[in-house]
């Protein structure tokens, strides 16, 4: 018994003193209309040269708030002015995470429920009487719907002593209010205010998942307008439309990121002229809606089965399909279902790697590479020859009419489906690398899910030839017109492959365009050897034959001499040519001279920029607009990885060429469509002078 | 080339609606129509060769009753006697704070002794948003062309206490001088202060 007494009064005896010094580090609490409001020292007894938090601590009624540094459309913020002996001083509030409070249309920016404002307050080392009075007058505005003012004065007196005391009370409050704080992150971020928009660009340390953002300096932002919030790695760009009452920005801001790890707080300085300007162009936006977007992939899917590349092989795959029995069209489909969507997110993977390790890399980074050039050049010329009937593969690709009974299962379709989208990847950059390189500006997740939509896409028929009975019933009958179609289907790779040998020739030169050819020889070869091994028509030896050419093969392009730098140097530039090449240096000296200057990101592999060049801007009227407004036109190469260029496309938040932009003196920078017509440029031009 | 076009075709569409027309000074001043307190119907045109104030009120808002201390009714008193239309505005909601009556407007203006020229009811919001209105009060000087000179705060101090008034620039009553001169008001955009319009 008497150790029960012992240990009760064990407990209570500590308690008890802490109720007594909780008392002195608060001012007690004061009620105004709808809240209630105390200021706490995190000490209640202080020494001379010590800092320490204040805090003022609010507990609105439920649904009533007070207000940020910027209160947004309206409101208030809370001030305080301290009174306070000579020797002490007290620093501005350090603001929690706002919370946004939206009253469409109209948006604010406070705290609803618990809040707590920290002060640091500062006594200088040689303050010599034995306490402190504080004395605070606090200002604030509560709001629910409607409004209250309210002012109250709040006094707190701590003893300085050789020793500090902590008030344990409190400490839980003050590690909640500093649990509330926006983490500082030492980043370096611009932030520019041209064109009716703030926008900013933050290089983050690592890439972060941004939903929101708050600017603190107040009638900057149109604070209830949509936010644009693009991260291309760890490159974020912010842009938000001006406030109506905007009149002049601050040359340093502070603003605040929601992440989904918690909130942080950056320091942006004001663009200086001159400086590269940061666009949230109109092209690529992050806040499509996801469905939207996975439903685009995927009917881009569909059409990547017309194109040169993929459809030969996978018309006859089609075929084949149809020939077999009911129960293995649907393991058919399936499993090839399965190689395509796996071989789409393998490559995603691949992509999304090269960049988190820093590699400056956009789709169409297949196509930048002259060595996978002519991998691909070698993969589509023997897909031809097969066609051709030169050489049967193994992968149930070719199991038309003929050899029904070699149908390979699983594992063929499966294969079948890794190989359609190895023959498509060529395809995909000219023509889907914008919207592809979009989707790997995206978080990880969000690009794995486009490439699993694009897959299924381009899965779809052979998903509904082998689900649903009626659509395999209306494919024609299998017969001997199959074998002829099939060599007929041979030209289109064969047409692939020399486009591709053309891509190559302009990335490495002529020299090693001819050694590729050689290879392609040993390609043909060795295809025609292995095709009489098949018929039994040729021994072991020629086998051996066919493997050290197909080694030969791929030798060919590592052996070949590296492309002349002279090449595509301006020493070369011809007279008549109407460009010249696009340099970081080049644009910015012409645009610091007041020059009009367009700018086109091009590719040889990029069939829309090819187009684009060929019916819109190498045209006589064209030249005519950019001689008569006097426009220097610069062209900037993406054949191969240029990590200048891919930084220039990052900044118009692109992810693969083309981009054009144009830039008129005094006017925001312009990013014309990605499908050009005729008049585009001049009718751009003309209502670009127009402007005052 | 599809995907793009309606990838595109669809963020175009989105950044058009998030950049719709701004309110700017210089620029002529939207057009209205409002009824008043005693059911008359009024016009931004029936004033063209006036210059025109208008006012966004709730009477219960502390920021406006800051003003109705006497600051507000003065302005109204000087500006009216200058030929100046003045037009205080409620666009509070029905069953919103400062939703009234047209009785109730007319015996708080003469309870308060204000000299509106009328008091004009937006009880659905279509003025307030054409003039991108965001608080109570929030003023705007429109001149004889029916060219928008001024829009924004009442004055520099954003405070619910009257003490202020005497201590802050009176950028609206700067403003509307200088465009009774015949000048261009500086500044011409302000930041406005006060409880959101109730809409």
């Amino acid at each position: 018994m008497p150790k029960l007494i012992l240990l009760l009064l064990c407990c209570l005896l500590p308690a008890s003193v802490l109720v007594g010094q909780a008392q002195a580090a608060s001012s007690g609490w004061q009620s105004a209309s709808h809240l209630q409001a105390e200021l706490v020292s995190e000490y209640q007894q202080v020494v001379p040269g010590q800092r320490l938090q204040l805090a003022l601590h609010f507990v609105p009624d439920p649904h009533w708030h007070t207000y940020w540094q910027n209160p947004g459309d309206s409101g208030l913020p809370t001030t305080l002015s301290w009174q306070l002996p000579q020797g002490v001083s007290v620093g501005d509030i350090r603001w929690p995470t706002p919370q946004a409070i939206a009253l469409p249309p109209l948006m604010n920016y406070g705290f609803e429920g618990q809040t707590i404002l920290l002060s640091e307050l500062s006594i200088a080392p040689d303050y010599s009487a034995d306490s402190i009075d504080i004395q605070l007058q606090a200002d604030w505005l509560v709001c629910e719907e409607i409004c209250i003012p309210a002012e109250a004065q709040f006094s707190l007196i701590l003893p300085v002593a050789s020793q500090a005391i902590a008030a344990a009370d409190y400490q839980p409050l003050f590690a909640e209010a500093v649990a509330r704080l926006p983490q500082p992150l030492s980043v370096q971020g611009q932030f520019d205010v041209s064109g009716g928009a703030f926008s900013a660009a933050i290089t983050l340390p690592e890439a972060k998942s941004i939903s929101g953002f708050f600017v603190a300096a107040s009638e900057l932002v149109d604070h209830a307008a949509v936010q644009q919030i693009s991260l291309n790695g760890n490159q974020l760009l912010l842009q938000q439309a001006l406030n109506t009452y905007f009149s002049s920005a601050p040359t340093q801001l502070e603003l605040v990121l929601l992440a989904d790890d918690g909130a942080y707080s950056v320091q942006l300085q004001q663009a200086v002229q001159a400086s590269t300007e940061i666009l949230v162009t109109q092209g690529q936006q992050s806040d499509t809606a996801l469905w939207l977007v996975l439903l685009m992939a995927a009917a881009g899917g569909l059409i990547l089965n017309l194109m040169p590349c993929v459809f030969p092989v996978l018309s006859l795959k089609a075929l084949s399909i149809a020939a077999n029995s009911q129960q293995q069209h649907k393991r058919d489909a399936v499993f090839y279902s399965l190689g395509v969507v796996l071989s789409f997110v393998t490559l995603a993977l691949v992509l999304i790697t090269l960049r988190s390790a820093g590699a400056a890399v956009g789709w169409g980074f297949q196509l930048q590479n002259p060595y996978l050039v002519a991998l691909l050049v070698y993969l589509l010329f023997a897909l031809g020859l097969s066609l051709s009937g030169v050489v049967q593969f193994g992968l149930g690709l070719m199991n038309s009419g003929s050899n029904l009974a070699a149908a390979k299962g699983s594992k063929g379709s499966f294969f079948t489906g890794v190989l359609a989208v190895v023959v498509a990847s060529p395809c995909t950059a000219p023509f889907m690398g914008t919207a592809l390189g979009y989707a790997v500006g995206q978080s990880a997740a969000v690009a794995l899910l486009v490439f699993v939509a694009l897959g299924l896409g381009m899965a779809l028929p052979f998903l509904l030839l082998g689900l649903v009975p009626g659509f395999a019933r209306l494919l024609p009958r299998p017969g001997a017109w199959m074998d002829t179609l099939k060599q007929w289907l041979a030209y289109p790779l064969y047409l692939s492959a020399v486009w591709l040998l053309w891509v190559y020739g302009r990335q490495s030169g002529v020299d090693a365009q001819a050694m590729l050819l050689i290879g392609v020889v040993c390609i043909g070869a060795a295809c025609w050897l292995w095709g009489r091994k098949q018929l039994a028509q040729a021994g072991i030896v020629s086998m051996v034959i066919a493997l050290l050419l197909l080694v030969l093969a791929l030798a060919m392009p590592a052996l070949a001499p590296a492309p002349q730098p002279a090449v595509k140097s301006p020493t070369q530039t011809n007279t008549n040519q109407h460009w010249q090449p696009w340099s970081a240096d080049t644009l910015q000296q012409l645009r610091a001279q007041g020059k009009p200057v367009l700018v086109n990101m091009t590719a040889d592999w990029c069939i829309t920029c090819l187009v684009n060049e060929r019916v819109a801007l190498n045209t006589q009227s064209s030249k005519a607009a950019m001689a008569l407004y006097d426009v220097t036109y610069l062209k900037g190469d993406w054949t191969l990885r240029d990590g200048a260029i891919t930084e220039y496309l990052r900044l118009y938040q692109r992810d693969g060429v083309p981009l054009y932009v144009l830039y008129w003196p005094g006017q925001p920078p312009e990013v014309l469509p990605q499908i050009l017509t005729p008049d585009t440029l001049s009718s751009t031009l003309e209502r670009l002078s127009q402007q005052p | 080339m599809k995907l793009r076009n309606l990838v595109l075709a669809a963020s175009a569409a989105l950044l058009s609606l998030g950049l719709s027309a701004a309110l700017q000074v210089g620029a002529p001043a939207p057009d209205f129509t409002v009824v008043d307190s005693k059911g008359n119907s009024h016009n931004l045109k029936d004033f063209a060769g006036k210059n025109v104030v208008l006012e966004w009120t709730n009477h219960d808002c502390p920021f406006v009753v800051k003003h109705y201390s006497g600051n507000m009714q003065a302005l109204q008193a000087e500006m009216t006697a200058q030929d100046v239309v003045w037009l205080s505005v409620i666009s509070s909601a029905p069953g919103k704070q400062g939703h009234v009556s047209g009785a109730k407007a007319d015996e708080l203006t003469a309870s308060r002794n204000a000299v509106p020229t009328a008091v004009v009811f937006d009880e659905s919001g279509v003025v307030g948003k054409a003039y991108d209105a965001k608080t109570t009060p929030h003023m705007y000087v429109i001149d004889k062309a029916g060219v928008l000179q001024y829009m924004g705060g009442i004055d520099s101090i954003p405070s619910a206490k009257v003490d202020d008034i005497t201590k802050a620039t009176p950028y609206f009553a700067n403003a509307a001088k200088a465009v009774l001169a015949g000048n261009t008001p500086d500044p011409a955009v302000t930041k406005p202060y006060g409880c959101s319009v109730k809409y």
